[in-house]
């Protein structure tokens, strides 16, 4: 947000500008250069977020399910967990958010996920519960881990995968690109995001069968 | 049983083969590596498969899995001379899982791959052929990791096997896995027909396939070879014409780039699977294109 100074106001209006050319003319809840559309959530700690409350900051929203071998492959190998502390520590908002309806695998309850958290050294700033696949509807999250980023003034600024290796293999996990950390780094640095999106790759979001 | 133990006994190989028979596990399935002939023969290609079996449910994925998944992987230990190529896909299922769709295998499906072997190989005793194969058993509810260690032990030879009759009668079991191959090799995307026509036109939020194969067609399904173009979970809509279809394709929402063509297999139910890949139409051209397949239609 400091960063955000370094560009005069008359040039956001043309970053938009640009940004919503460059998208297609569609279709879907959240899109890049769209706002992101707001949600109550509750976290397993039993507390309510509202994504309008974290205006002025980076929001990350990360589609979990403990059970998906591609989510396995992040926390097993502590990437997932590393990436959270790591932004969490420059201001960044970290919602993980459970999307599983329950008797689905990834569907926990709230002791569960907060044993889990423990377990893992999770540090998101919170593990949300969206065992109705609401949250997860409304930004079409296909798979988990899809992640998205949100920048300050609330707009959709990177959806898809995690990394450029749409893989369950843990080894693939050193010499990857991670298009969340690159999208932070550049929006942070007063850059366009240069991959703004791509084939979130994963487990399909375990969503209640009633609900589409 | 006894005549089994009499096969053991004529042919120790074929013994080693059968105990195999059964596969080995993988998450809600099994997997064996098998091969069309009972020999390596140098200079040649002898085709290999990876044989699925997956429980009710349960499915693998294609090259291009669509919306989620991964495809199986293989990783080869072969002795210096062979050279295994890459999977031959045959065309998938669209595999619908709530609002999104992904392409892939259910129950069983033969993955083969061809094995090149040196014209220098020198005629020698049985060697072994390894696989580590990594792949990814989905359900509806889940995803279940695998790996699987397969090995098969085949003898070099200079001359190929003979393929009549007479030889086919001791065995057996060589000669279903020859019937699976020709079948599974029938039944693979083949390329297009020279005579048939195909156009691609941008259409706004789609894309529309256009085909002139000389006659109606009125069931036809296309699976992209590349990832985010087409929106896998759309529905494909199909209008069939005197002379083929025309096939709209919605746009992947993830499209932000124009693609200049559209790669992928075509399945007509009627007469089987088709590699296709088709340059997009430049505005004026589309245009005239859309023209002569109406024409044609009327």
């Amino acid at each position: 947000m400091k960063r955000s100074t370094l560009y005069p106001m008359f040039l956001y209006p043309m970053l938009v500008v640009l940004v919503l050319c460059a998208a297609p003319p569609l279709i879907s809840a959240a899109k890049i250069g769209a706002t992101a559309p707001d949600f109550t959530g509750t976290a397993s700690t039993g507390k309510t977020f509202h994504l309008s409350d974290y205006r002025g900051k980076y929001v990350v929203l990360e589609w979990h399910n403990n059970g998906c071998p591609f989510v396995r492959k992040q926390y097993n190998s502590g990437n997932m967990q590393r990436l959270q502390k790591q932004w969490t520590s420059q201001g960044v908002v970290w919602f993980t958010i459970l999307s599983s309806a329950p008797g689905k695998q990834g569907y926990v309850t709230a002791n569960e996920e907060n044993d889990y958290l423990a377990k893992t050294q999770a540090a998101p700033t919170a593990a949300l519960l969206d065992p109705t696949g609401e949250i997860g509807h409304l930004y079409d999250a296909k798979t988990s881990p899809q992640m998205i980023v949100i920048n300050p003034q609330g707009v959709v600024i990177y959806d898809g995968a995690i990394d450029d290796k749409p893989t369950t293999d843990l080894n693939d996990v050193p010499g990857a690109t991670n298009y969340v950390s690159l999208a932070l780094q550049q929006a942070m640095a007063g850059k366009q995001v240069e991959t703004s999106v791509t084939r979130p790759y994963g487990c399909s979001v375990k969503y209640a069968d009633a609900t589409h | 049983m006894f005549y089994r133990a009499l096969t053991c006994g004529a042919a120790l190989l074929l013994c080693a083969a059968s105990a195999h028979a059964e596969g080995t596990p993988i998450p809600h399935g099994t997997l064996e590596l098998i091969a069309r002939n009972q020999w390596i023969t140098a200079g040649h290609t002898l085709d290999l498969g990876l044989r699925f079996q997956l429980e009710k449910g349960w499915h693998i994925y294609w090259v291009n899995p669509g919306d989620s998944g991964e495809p199986p992987r293989v990783e080869w230990q072969l002795p210096e001379g062979l050279t295994a190529g890459s999977i031959e896909w045959p065309a998938p299922r669209r595999l619908e899982t709530g609002s999104i769709v992904d392409y892939g295998y259910e129950d069983r499906v033969l993955l083969i791959v061809p094995l090149h072997a040196a014209a220098s190989l020198a005629a020698q005793q049985p060697v072994r052929l390894g696989a580590e194969v990594k792949l990814l058993v989905c359900s509806h509810e889940m995803c279940i990791p695998g790996k699987a260690e397969l090995s098969l032990t085949l003898p070099i030879k200079s001359q190929p096997p003979a393929t009549d009759a007479q030889n086919r009668d001791a065995r057996n079991h060589d000669a279903r896995n020859d019937e699976l191959f020709t079948a599974t090799r029938r039944s693979l995307p083949h390329p297009a027909p020279g005579n048939w026509r195909f156009s691609l036109a941008d259409a706004n939020d789609s894309f529309v396939l256009s085909a002139n194969l000389g006659h109606r067609i009125t069931q036809a399904v296309f699976f992209p070879l590349a990832e985010s173009q087409i929106e896998n979970a759309a529905p494909q809509k199909l209008l069939p014409v005197a002379t083929g279809f025309r096939l709209t394709l919605r746009k992947s929402d993830r499209l932000l780039k124009p693609i200049a063509r559209l790669k992928g297999v075509l399945v007509l139910s009627a007469e089987g699977s088709y590699l296709i890949d088709v340059p997009l139409s430049k505005p004026g051209a589309a245009r005239s294109k859309a023209a002569t397949v109406l024409e044609s239609t009327q």
